[in-house]
C-alpha cells in the first residue's frame, strides 16, 4: 500500500506571551498508509493534539511539511474532517440539522435527494435515529459525540482525525463507541488519526501506536505495531496474548516519560566532594533478591562510608527502564544483567554502539527456570519431557517469559533449551516481561514458563502456580548475575567515584555474605522501596522448606552467592562467553574486534585498586574454562570455534564494531 | 396512624379549594399585592401629614382633571389637548423609529467591529467616549445640528441606544467559540454561510442582550427629549405642560403611564428574545 499521509521533520514553536518561544514538536516523521488507524499518545502536554491540528490544518508547522496524497497541508480542509473533542456540535441547529449543513456545506454538487440520503444513512449508521430531531442541548455526551462523528463520515473526508473523542465519556458509553467506531471504520476503510491518553483504547483500535516523548521539543519515542486481527471485538482483544504486552509496552512509555521528567528536574550538576569528582549519584536498580548489595550499601551508610554521601537509588520495574536511564544518561549507574555491559558495547541498544564497563560482579546465581503447574499436571517433569511435548505440538504453540535479551536469564534459558535439542524462537516463543510481573504472566498463562531471578520461582512455586524445573547450579554453575555498569565515559570522567562506588559496593557484598546478616536483609528487602514482597519469599541462603517444586522431594537449590573468591572480579571468560551466547541467538553480531571490546568492558584495575584499598588482598580469582550442564566447555581462546561447534543456533553474523576511541582523562 | 391523620383531613377538607388556591398564587400575587398597597398607604400618608407637597393616591383619583384624564386615554381635541394613551403612543412611534435605526446600525456596526480586531481598535475609543454623554446633553446638539423637533427627537432615541446594541453585538461576534469557527475551517464554508449559519445564531443571545438594555434607555431618552423639546406632542411635553400649569395630579397619572409602558416594552424584547435566541 502507498503512503497516503507523510508528516516529515514536522516542527511547532510557540510564541510565549512575554517574550520567547516554546518549542512543542520537533524532528516529527510518520507515514500513515491509506486505511490504517493510528494513534498518538503522550502525557499531557507532549503536543499530540498539535500534531493532529497540524495534519488537520488549523495550525500551521513552523518547520516541516504535512503532506496527503503528496500535496501539502496548507489550510483546513473537509478531506480531514475532525472530530472535537468537546464535539463542536452548532447548538441551535438539531442532530440532523447539524449533519445536514455539513453535508450541504461540502457535497454541494450532489442532488438534494442524494444529500438528504446521505444525511438519514449517517444517522442510522450511529444510531440516532430516535434523537434525530433533537438540539444537542437535549443529547447526552455519548449522543453529541456520535452526531459529531456521523457528520465527520457523512462527508466522506479522505482522513478522519479525532481528538480524544470519547474523553470526557463514561466508561460504559466509551466502550460501545469504540466499537462502533472500529466497526465504522473497517466497513468503510476509513484512514484514521486519533489521540487519545487511554492506553486500552489506543490498543483495541489501532493498527500503529505513536507514542510522544514529553516536550518541549517532544518527538515520536517509539511507534507500537498492534499485530492484533481485524475484525476487532472488545472483549476478545484482550484475550489476545499479545494484548497485555502491547499494552504494557505503552503503559511502560509512558512511566518511563513520567520518570525522566522528574529526573530531568532532578539533575544536578556533579558535587565534588573528598577528593571524589561526584558524589550525588542516581543508582538504578531492579526489585529482585540480588538487589541486596544495593540496598545494603545505601541502608547501612556504605555509599556514604566511602565518600559518596549523595546516593539516590532508582527503583526501576523492568530491565528496559536501566536501558534507557542508562542510555540517557539519566543514571549514573546501574546493577544490571551480567550480559549487560558487552550488549550496550556491541550495539544491543537501538543498533548503536555504546560503550559501558563493569568492574564488579555483585552477585552469582539466584536464578532458575519455571514451567507452569499445568505442564506439570500433563507429567513433564524434565527438560526431556517438555521437548517431547514441543516436538509433539505444531509450530511455536508455548512461550517461556524472560527479562531482557542481554541478561543471564535468557541465555541460560537459551542453553538449556537447546541444550534438550529445543530450537528457541522455532519450537517455541521468548517474550520479554519484566521480572516482578513473570509470577501474573504465569498465573494468567499467558506464559507456559520462565526464566528469572529469585524471588519470583520461589514464589511460583510457594503459591502452587509453577515449579522450578532448573536451576542456574545446573546449567553453569555460580554464573554472574548482576553486574555494575556505568557507561564509559562516565567512568573516565569520574576515576575515583567509580572506584569509591566499587568500594561501597564490594563492601556491601561482603555484607551480604555473611549468614548472620541474612534476616535484617530479608527484612530489608521485603520494604516497598526494594523488593516489596512477603519476606517469606525472599532467600539469600540455603532455604528450608521445598520450595522448589510442587511435591518432589526437595533439590539442591541454587542460593545468592555475593562474595567470596573468584565471585566480584570481573571475568573476561564469562562476558565473552555471553557475548557468544547473544551472537548465537543473532541479538548481536559477533564482533571481529572482541578482544578489543573485552579489555574495553572489564575493567579489572578498578576492581583490584578497590580491593586493595579494602584491604582485601587476599581475594583470589578463577581461570580456565567454563564448565555446562551439558557437558559443553567454553574457553576464551577461540571464541569463534565455539560457536561453529554449536548445533542449534541463530544464523550468526559476524562484524567489525567500530568503538570511539576511548577519552583519557586529563591528569 | 390512620386514627391520627383524620381529625387534619376534616380540618382542611372545607376550605381546600381556596387555601390551594392560595398556596399556589399566594406567595406570587398576594405579596406584590400587599406591597403596592403598603406604598400607596405610606405616600397618602406623607401627603396627609403635608410632608410632601404631593397630592396622594386617593386626591389624584378624585381630582376632577386627573380622573378625567384616567377614563378618557384617547380624547382628542386638539394636536397639543388629547388623552393620554394618544400621547403615549405618539412617543412609542418616535421611539420605534429612532430604535429600529439603532437596532440596524448597532447590529451592523457590532460584527463589523467584532469581526476585524483593526476596526475594533480604531473605532473602540469614540464609541467608549461617546457612550458616556448623557442623552440630554445631546437635545441641544441634535436641534442645532437638525433645526427640526422630530428628526431630532429621534436622532436622540438612536444616540442613546446604539451603544448597548453595538457593544453587546461586537461581544458576541468576538466571542464565537473557537468550536465553531473551527468546524467553519475544517469545512470551508462560504462566507455568506458562515455569516448566516454561524455568526448570527451564535452572537443572536448577546445581540438581544444589547437589544433589551436599549429599549429601557430609549424609553428614557424620549421623554427627556420630549420634556425639552416644547410643540410636539408626546407624553413627555404633556407632563412638561402640565408642569408649567400646576397639574401635578396629571403628572403623577402620566409617570404612572411611563412607568407601565416601560415595563412592558422591556417584557416584549424579552418575550422575543425567548422566542428567537432561546438561553441553551
Amino acid at each position: 500500500m502507498s503512503t497516503f499521509v507523510t508528516v516529515d521533520h514536522l516542527e511547532k514553536v510557540f510564541p510565549l506571551t512575554g517574550g520567547g518561544e516554546y518549542l512543542a514538536l520537533k524532528g516529527i516523521d510518520l507515514e500513515i498508509k491509506r486505511g490504517e488507524f493510528i494513534s498518538l499518545i503522550g502525557h499531557s502536554g507532549c503536543g499530540k493534539s498539535t500534531l493532529l491540528n497540524m495534519v488537520a490544518g488549523l495550525d500551521l508547522p513552523t518547520g516541516g511539511v504535512v503532506l496527503l496524497e503528496d500535496q501539502p497541508v496548507r489550510r483546513p480542509g473537509p478531506d480531514r474532517m475532525v472530530v472535537f473533542q468537546n464535539y463542536s456540535l452548532l447548538p441551535w441547529l438539531t442532530a440532523r440539522e447539524n449533519i445536514a449543513m455539513a453535508v450541504a456545506e461540502v457535497l454541494s454538487h450532489l442532488s438534494h435527494v442524494e444529500r438528504r440520503g446521505l444525511v438519514e444513512t449517517h444517522i442510522d449508521m450511529v444510531g440516532l435515529r430516535p434523537h434525530a430531531d433533537k438540539r444537542p442541548a437535549m443529547l447526552s455526551g455519548g449522543q453529541k459525540q456520535r452526531v459529531a462523528i456521523a457528520r465527520a463520515l457523512a462527508i466522506r473526508p479522505k482522513l478522519l482525525l479525532l481528538d480524544e473523542p470519547f474523553g470526557a465519556l463514561d466508561a460504559l458509553t466509551r466502550g460501545n463507541l469504540q466499537e462502533q467506531l472500529m466497526q465504522i471504520c473497517e466497513e468503510s476503510q476509513v484512514t484514521a488519526v486519533m489521540v487519545t491518553h487511554d492506553v486500552d483504547e489506543a490498543v483495541l483500535l489501532s493498527d500503529r501506536i505513536v507514542m510522544l516523548t514529553n516536550g518541549p521539543g517532544s518527538k515520536i519515542g517509539d511507534i507500537l505495531e498492534v499485530n492484533i486481527p481485524r475484525p476487532r471485538k472488545r472483549m476478545e482483544v484482550v484475550e489476545h496474548p499479545s494484548y497485555y504486552s502491547l499494552r504494557s509496552e505503552v503503559i511502560y512509555f509512558l512511566n518511563q516519560q513520567k520518570r525522566v521528567k522528574q529526573l530531568r528536574a532532578r539533575k544536578k550538576p556533579a558535587v565534588a566532594r573528598h577528593g571524589l569528582e561526584k558524589v550525588n549519584l542516581e543508582i538504578g536498580f531492579v526489585p529482585l533478591t540480588s538487589c541486596a548489595p544495593v540496598a545494603v550499601a545505601q541502608e547501612q551508610g556504605l555509599f556514604a562510608k566511602h565518600g559518596l554521601e549523595e546516593v539516590s537509588l532508582v527503583r526501576e520495574t523492568s530491565w528496559r527502564g536501566i536501558v534507557d536511564g542508562l542510555a540517557g544518561g539519566y543514571l549514573d549507574a546501574a546493577q544490571m544483567p551480567a550480559g549487560m555491559p558487552v550488549w550496550f558495547t556491541v550495539g544491543g541498544h537501538a543498533g548503536r554502539p555504546l560503550p559501558v564497563v563493569s568492574a564488579l560482579t555483585m552477585s552469582r546465581n539466584g536464578n532458575g527456570i519455571t514451567l507452569s503447574r499445568r505442564l506439570y499436571d500433563q507429567g513433564i517433569h524434565t527438560l526431556n519431557d517438555f521437548r517431547r511435548l514441543l516436538l509433539e505440538s505444531d509450530g511455536p504453540q508455548h512461550t517461556l517469559g524472560m527479562v531482557h535479551p542481554a541478561s543471564m536469564h535468557n541465555l541460560l534459558l537459551r542453553y538449556w533449551l537447546a541444550a534438550g535439542g529445543i530450537r528457541p524462537d522455532k519450537d517455541i516463543t521468548l517474550t520479554t516481561i519484566p521480572p516482578a510481573q513473570m509470577v501474573a504472566n504465569l498465573k494468567d498463562a499467558h506464559i507456559d514458563g520462565f526464566c528469572v531471578g529469585e524471588p519470583w520461582n520461589l514464589r511460583a512455586a510457594i503459591e502452587g502456580i509453577g515449579f522450578t524445573v532448573a536451576t542456574d547450579m545446573e546449567i553453569l554453575p555460580n554464573h554472574p548475575g548482576k553486574v555494575l555498569g556505568v557507561r564509559e565515559d562516565w567512568a573516565t570522567a569520574y576515576p575515583n567515584t567509580h572506584i569509591a562506588l566499587v568500594k561501597a559496593l564490594l563492601d556491601a557484598c561482603r555484607y551480604c555474605a555473611d549468614p548472620a546478616n541474612h534476616e535484617a536483609i530479608r527484612d530489608l528487602l521485603a520494604r516497598k522501596e526494594y523488593v516489596g514482597t512477603d519476606r517469606r519469599y525472599i532467600h539469600l541462603g540455603d532455604p528450608s522448606q521445598a520450595v522448589c517444586d510442587l511435591d518432589q522431594p526437595m533439590r539442591e537449590y541454587a542460593h545468592h552467592l555475593f562474595f567470596g573468591d573468584g565471585v566480584n572480579r570481573p571475568s573476561r571468560t564469562e562476558h565473552l562467553w555471553m557475548l557468544t551466547q547473544m551472537a548465537r541467538w543473532g541479538d548481536v553480531p559477533f564482533p571481529r574486534n572482541w578482544i578489543e571490546i573485552l579489555e574495553r568492558v572489564c575493567r579489572v584495575s578498578v576492581f583490584s585498586t578497590a580491593a586493595r584499598e579494602l584491604g582485601l588482598m587476599d581475594i583470589r580469582y578463577r581461570t580456565g574454562s567454563l564448565k555446562l550442564f551439558d557437558g559443553g566447555e567454553f574457553n576464551a581462546d577461540d571464541p569463534m570455534g565455539y560457536l561453529n561447534s554449536l548445533a542449534i543456533k541463530h544464523e550468526v553474523y559476524i562484524a567489525e564494531v567500530p568503538l570511539d576511541l576511548p577519552s583519557r582523562p586529563a591528569a | 396512624m390512620a386514627v391520627s391523620m383524620l381529625p387534619r383531613n376534616r380540618q382542611t377538607s372545607l376550605p381546600t379549594g381556596i387555601v390551594r388556591l392560595w398556596q399556589n398564587l399566594g406567595p406570587d400575587i398576594a405579596l406584590p399585592l400587599l406591597g403596592l398597597l403598603g406604598f400607596l398607604g405610606a405616600w397618602q400618608l406623607l401627603s396627609w401629614t403635608k410632608i410632601l407637597a404631593l397630592p396622594g393616591p386617593i386626591d389624584v383619583v378624585m381630582d376632577e382633571r386627573s380622573r378625567y384624564l384616567i377614563l378618557h386615554p384617547f380624547y382628542y381635541t386638539s394636536e397639543l389637548d388629547q388623552g393620554l394613551a394618544r400621547q403615549t403612543f405618539a412617543s412609542l412611534t418616535r421611539v420605534a423609529k429612532g430604535y429600529f435605526l439603532a437596532a440596524v446600525v448597532g447590529i451592523g456596526m457590532g460584527i463589523l467591529v467584532g469581526l476585524s480586531p483593526n476596526v475594533n481598535k480604531a473605532l473602540d475609543p469614540i464609541f467608549q467616549f461617546l457612550r458616556m454623554v448623557a442623552p440630554l446633553a445631546w437635545v441641544p446638539i441634535a436641534l442645532a445640528a437638525l433645526r427640526q423637533n422630530e428628526p431630532a427627537a429621534i436622532f436622540v432615541i438612536f444616540i442613546t441606544s446604539v451603544w448597548p446594541i453595538l457593544i453587546n453585538t461586537a461581544v458576541g461576534v468576538r466571542e464565537i467559540p473557537q468550536d465553531y469557527r473551527n468546524v467553519a475551517r475544517v469545512l470551508q464554508i462560504s462566507r455568506k454561510s458562515f455569516f448566516l449559519k454561524i455568526l448570527i445564531p451564535s452572537a443572536l443571545p448577546y445581540i438581544f442582550t444589547g437589544l433589551r438594555i436599549a429599549i429601557g434607555l430609549a424609553w428614557l431618552a424620549i421623554i427627556a427629549a420630549e420634556i425639552v423639546m416644547s410643540g410636539v406632542a408626546g407624553i413627555g411635553f404633556f407632563i412638561w405642560d402640565a408642569y408649567q400649569q400646576n397639574y401635578v395630579s396629571e403628572i403623577i397619572v402620566a409617570v404612572v403611564y411611563i412607568g407601565a409602558v416601560g415595563l412592558a416594552l422591556d417584557r416584549l424584547v424579552a418575550f422575543i428574545q425567548t422566542k428567537i435566541a432561546p438561553a441553551s
